[in-house]
Parts: C-alpha cells; sequence; structure tokens
C-alpha cells in the first residue's frame, strides 16, 4: 500500500526514516492495535507501585502497634468520599467538624470563616453539636516558619498534635464522646504544614518520641498515645463536596452572568500534592478542583487564564519585609491576567496569603502605570453571598481593598444600601445589642 | 570569614536534618524549577542552584547562599510541586533558613529585624498577627480603600457574628491555659533559644511576658480550686 503519507521508496512513514514502514494492516486490524491509544486512560487510577507511600497505611500500623490513636472520620461525621490526585480515596467529614482557624483570615478577612459558618447553619448544623468555635487553639506557626525560619520540625509537630488533640477531646465539655468533633482546617498553608509534619511524624519514631515528652508535659496525650487524624481536611474540601447542596438548596441569586476566575493555593496542592482532590468534572481532572467546582456548581462562568498554576506572590515574610516583589508578582502575574486576559468579574481564592496578597495589592499598581483591579474574596464568600447573604454582616467585605462593590451589585444587591443598613447596625453593636451566628459561651473552653 | 572547618559544619548540620533526604534525591539539571519559581523572576535566586550545591557538597557556595540568596524563595513549594526527582528545593530553603539561624548568621538577623512585632504576637499568644497590626496608616501601600467603612476597630469587630473574632489585638480570642501550653512547647522545642541568638532584646521582652502570663494562670487555677 503506497500513499502519499505511506510512500513505498523506502523513505519511511512522514518522513520519519526508513525504519518506520506501513504495516500494511488490514484497517479493521489497525483499529484492533491502535485501540488502546484510543482509551481513556484515568492516570489518577494508575497504581503507582513504589513510587508513593500512603501515609494511612502506616498510620493504620502503628495504631496496631500502640503507639498512636488515629482520630477516625467515623460515619458520624457523614462523610463524603473523592478522589485524589493519584486516585486514592478521602474521606471528607460533612459533620461534626471543629473550626481550627485561621490567623490570618480571623485577622484580616473576617468575612472567610463568618462566610463558612453562617452557611453551615442555613444548611441546617447545629453549633456546639455539627460545628464548634472555640478558643483553645492556636495558628499552626506555619506562616512564621516559613517566612522567618523560627521554628522547626518539633515545634511544628507539637503545635500539630496539642491543636488536634483539642480538637478529638473538644466534645467532651458539650456532652459527646471523644472524637466527636474533627479538624477543619481554614488555613492552606496549616494545612500544607500539617499534613507535611504528619508524614515525618509517622515515619520517624525519634520525632514521635521527641514531641512526646512535650504532649506528656502538657496534658495532651490520650492513654499515653499521640492523637493523629486519618484525614486532613481543608474547608475547601468540605465546600466542594456541600457544593451541588449549597447550590440546589441554599443558592438564591443567578450568578451565570459573573465571569469568575480561581486562584488556588501553592500550599493546597503543592505540598503532599498526592492528597490534594482531583475531579473528572472539574478542569478535566487535570488541575486540583477546589473553589472551581463551587463556582461552577454556582453556574457561575468559569474563565481560565494562562497563569493559573503561579503563586500569588505572598512569600511569607515578603508580604511584610519585601513588599515591591509582593505587589509586583501578584499584578503582573494574576490581576494584570485576570482582568485583562479573563476579563474577570472576580477572582476566588481559598486561602488566606493569596486573598490578602491579591486584594490588597491592588491600588499600588497605579505609581507604575498598572491601573489593573479586580474583585478577590473566598469561594465561600462568593457563595455565601450567591445564598443571599449580606455583604456586610456576613461576607464583610468592608475589610477588602479591591473593587468587591462591583460584583455584589452586579449579583443585583444594591452595595450602597447594604453599607446603610450596616451602619444602622453599628449603632446597634455600640449598644450591646450584636448578633451572633453561634451562642458565645460555646467558644469558651473550659 | 567563616574557615572551611566552620562551613563545613554549616552544611552538616543541614545534612543531619530528618527531612534532608526526602527533598534531595538527585538532579537533572533541567530547571524546571526554577523556571517556575516567582522569586527566581525577581531575584538573583534559582533553586536549581540551591540543588546542584547541595547534591555536589560545595560546602563554601553553599554558605556563600545562606548570606542572601535563600531567603528570596517564597515558599510556595512550586518547585516541589514540579521536580522529576521528587526534590523540594524549598523544603531545602527552609532547613537552610534553620541552619542560619543556629549559627546567628548576620543574613539571618537582617531578615528578621522587621519581623520582630509578628514574632513577638506569635510567641506570646500563638497567634502570628492582629486586626491592630493591619491598620491603614501601616500601610499606606494598600491604598485609600483599604477599609471600605470607617470606625471605631473595636466596634467593627464587634460587629463580627463570631464571639472568638471579636479581638482586636489577636486574630482570635485564645484562652490563657493555650498559651500557656505554647510557652513549653516553644522552649522544649527550642525555639526561645532560636530567639536569643536572633535577638537577645526581643528575647528578653518575651520571658518576662511568659512569666507574667505563667504566673496569672497559676493564680486563676488557685482562684478556681478556693471557688471548689
Amino acid at each position: 500500500m503506497s500513499t502519499e503519507q505511506f510512500p513505498s521508496d523506502g523513505t519511511g512513514i512522514a518522513g520519519h526514516g526508513s525504519f518506520f514502514q506501513p504495516t500494511n494492516l488490514r484497517p479493521e486490524d489497525a483499529e484492533k492495535a491502535t485501540e488502546w491509544v484510543k482509551k481513556h486512560v484515568d492516570r489518577r487510577a494508575i497504581d503507582l507501585g513504589e513510587r508513593m507511600d500512603d501515609v494511612r497505611d502506616h498510620m493504620w500500623q502503628l495504631e496496631k502497634d500502640g503507639e498512636i490513636i488515629v482520630h477516625r472520620v467515623s460515619d458520624a461525621h457523614h462523610p463524603i468520599d473523592v478522589k485524589t490526585l493519584f486516585g486514592w480515596n478521602k474521606k471528607i467529614p460533612t459533620m461534626q467538624l471543629w473550626h481550627h482557624k485561621s490567623c490570618g483570615q480571623c485577622g484580616n478577612i473576617p468575612g472567610y470563616p463568618t462566610s463558612l459558618l453562617w452557611t453551615m447553619n442555613k444548611l441546617g448544623m447545629v453549633p456546639g453539636k455539627d460545628y464548634l468555635d472555640e478558643t483553645d487553639q492556636t495558628s499552626c506557626t506555619a506562616w512564621n516558619y516559613h517566612g522567618s525560619g523560627i521554628g522547626n520540625l518539633e515545634s511544628l509537630a507539637a503545635v500539630f498534635l496539642r491543636n488536634f488533640h483539642q480538637a478529638y477531646v473538644s466534645g467532651k465539655q458539650h456532652g459527646h464522646e471523644l472524637g466527636h468533633f474533627f479538624p477543619l482546617v481554614h488555613c492552606g498553608t496549616s494545612y500544607g504544614n500539617y499534613k507535611e509534619v504528619r508524614k515525618y511524624l509517622i515515619e520517624s519514631p525519634q520525632l514521635r518520641e521527641r514531641v512526646k515528652k512535650i504532649l506528656a508535659k502538657i496534658g495532651r496525650l490520650v492513654d499515653g498515645k499521640l492523637v493523629i487524624p486519618e484525614e486532613i481536611v481543608h474547608y475547601s474540601e468540605w465546600v466542594h463536596v456541600m457544593r451541588n447542596r449549597i447550590a440546589s438548596e441554599l443558592q438564591t441569586i443567578d450568578v451565570s452572568n459573573l465571569r469568575v476566575t480561581v486562584h488556588t493555593a501553592c500550599h493546597y496542592y503543592k505540598m503532599v500534592h498526592e492528597d490534594a482532590i482531583y475531579d473528572d468534572g472539574v478542569l478535566d481532572g487535570n488541575r486540583t478542583a477546589v473553589g472551581t467546582s463551587i463556582a461552577q456548581a454556582l453556574g457561575a462562568q468559569v474563565i481560565d487564564y494562562s497563569t493559573w498554576y503561579d503563586c500569588c506572590g505572598f512569600g511569607f515574610r515578603h508580604i511584610i519585609s519585601e513588599r515591591e516583589f509582593t505587589r509586583s508578582f501578584t499584578i503582573d502575574r494574576k490581576i494584570k491576567v485576570a482582568r485583562e486576559e479573563a476579563n474577570a468579574d472576580v477572582m476566588l481564592g481559598i486561602d488566606t496569603g493569596c486573598i490578602t496578597t491579591m486584594d490588597k495589592n491592588q491600588w499600588i499598581g497605579k505609581a507604575h502605570g498598572q491601573n489593573y483591579s479586580v474583585p478577590i474574596m473566598a469561594d465561600i464568600q462568593f457563595a455565601a453571598l450567591a445564598c443571599g447573604a449580606d455583604p456586610f454582616k456576613i461576607a464583610q467585605l468592608q475589610w477588602h481593598a479591591s473593587p468587591c462593590e462591583e460584583v455584589v451589585e452586579k449579583m443585583g444587591v444594591s452595595w450602597d444600601q447594604a453599607k446603610l443598613n450596616f451602619e444602622a447596625y453599628l449603632k446597634e453593636v455600640e449598644a450591646g445589642r450584636i448578633e451572633y451566628l453561634y451562642a458565645p459561651e460555646l467558644a469558651i473552653s473550659k | 570569614m567563616a574557615t572551611y572547618a566552620e562551613m563545613k559544619e554549616v552544611f552538616e548540620d543541614i545534612k543531619s536534618d530528618l527531612r534532608y533526604d526526602h527533598e534531595l534525591n538527585g538532579c537533572l539539571n533541567c530547571g524546571i524549577c526554577t523556571a517556575t519559581c516567582p522569586s527566581a523572576h525577581f531575584y538573583d535566586y534559582s533553586p536549581r542552584e540551591i540543588v546542584q550545591l547541595l547534591w555536589t557538597e560545595n560546602v563554601e557556595q553553599i554558605y556563600d547562599v545562606m548570606q542572601e540568596k535563600i531567603w528570596a524563595c517564597a515558599q510556595c513549594m512550586t518547585c516541589a510541586a514540579r521536580c522529576p526527582f521528587k526534590n523540594s528545593p524549598g523544603g531545602l530553603v527552609a532547613i537552610m533558613r534553620e541552619v542560619a539561624i543556629k549559627h546567628g548568621m548576620q543574613s539571618a538577623r537582617d531578615v528578621l529585624r522587621p519581623f520582630g512585632r509578628v514574632m513577638l504576637k506569635l510567641i506570646t499568644t500563638g497567634n502570628q498577627l492582629s486586626p491592630d497590626m493591619i491598620q491603614p496608616d501601616h500601610f499606606p501601600d494598600w491604598g485609600p480603600n483599604i477599609q471600605k467603612v470607617k470606625g471605631n476597630l473595636k466596634t467593627l469587630r464587634k460587629a463580627i457574628p463570631v464571639r472568638t473574632l471579636q479581638t482586636t489585638d489577636t486574630a482570635w480570642e485564645t484562652s490563657l491555659k493555650t498559651s500557656v501550653e505554647m510557652y513549653t512547647i516553644w522552649e522544649m522545642t527550642g525555639v526561645l533559644k532560636q530567639l536569643e541568638t536572633m535577638d537577645e532584646n526581643l528575647y528578653d521582652v518575651i520571658q518576662d511576658f511568659i512569666e507574667e502570663k505563667r504566673e496569672e494562670y497559676e493564680e486563676s487555677l488557685e482562684a478556681q480550686d478556693d471557688k471548689a
């Protein structure tokens, strides 16, 4: 058989050289021979053999050996299964959650946690039973560690175990069993750091021995053992598995007119990447699903952009002491691209540092003629707004520097009216009439 | 100028870290790490260089990059996600920074100077930043719109409908017991020692604060006992 593509003069197929000769197969045989090429291959379901260890397998063994207690995701946590990068299963608890807050969110973007709690309330979750937000917790301390180098693996591990021990025992004072509340980590860096630290704890008996002494001293062992969670869960993973319920049960505002870009935090999927959620229905399963999936579920137009994988420029120490780097990077690689390439109405993030960086570093661009601006907020703030949350009282957009009023107006909500209502509410606050998402006494750890 | 023996000691400290063998597995010199690195866009910094120097155990050059370059890394870990050898240049930099602090290097002192407030907040309260640290006058480059509703910070924080967030000097309300437990962690893991090496004045302030808080905690326990 000689065609233009398959010459029979010995020059080979399509100019590849004489080594490549036509097979002369009948069309049906050729089809059969190449069938496997066309077959859909799910990369994430490929057995990786020795390439990657699943840390959870080792945890079960350590528990069997009597070394640790695994804080399980039980049926009572109403888990939903998802697939991670390599097709492994991850259980995301949806009830009985212990809010592990983020210092950057609480200090700077409070609409982040408030929108999350508001959404949980709207879904019928009962504070003190279905979730707990309390005072007995510290920051993961990893922002400082990544920024300054002060701290070490041992201190990070001890902080991790202390906080997660508190999550394990926290139900007791509210009349529940040990392990009732499962930790839900709000911060992307805490999430990445805790997962990394957990791997080293499981691997190193020396590290376990050293931190055990510390945990014993502060009374944070259970039956003389360390408590380590079966899964480390980020709030955006909860949002991901709840996205269809949020959209179908709570959404009141049509957001199909909005062009949304997503920036997924580096520490969510670049640290211990085998544990990040991927979903065939989101970005073709090629990129992590969280953040994007809720925007899709709400019916917004998710717009891709060329610098999706880039960091925001936060840099930990850079946002404090190398701000030229932070603002230049975020303007060049995120804000400008979201504006010019994607023409985005809003950029959604899933982490503290990214939101702060992209939100606060737009105005300064004017100094160099970089006049770009895009509203920046968290996925859960956007979701809460789409479900009718107040832009000030709940989404707390008054703390954002980027033009969030534009996206609120595009949702059909009057920013000016909402602001007037909020200013009136501030008078109530001054008079001591404060509205709460849960009874304030629940927060006090005894 | 450090002697070769001192530089060798620095390298041995890096190498002896538990994480070292995980973060460094070889190097093709492919440069994917540097191509994706945000810091490489702006600084004389290359994660590939860091990996190469460690892989070839070039102790003098390693010491040299610890004078400045390692502090350029933004710790995003994009390099780690990309590396075909599963190296983590960012993770190696974290180890090198710790060692720079342990050896009291000037580069570490210079870098940590603007971190004093964050450090004080973190060590004493277990939070890393607080609303009163992010006021408009501290960040003029964030523009005039930094807060869209003007008003008293205390009132604005009280208007957050979550009890733990109604604070101004910590990101959230932390119980005294929690902070006291943190102090033990800092002490037993050598973090206070790191601070002392870096900034003696800050260390003294923190020590006084810790003592005061511990006394306060003891008193609160006694008061509880009396009540019982």
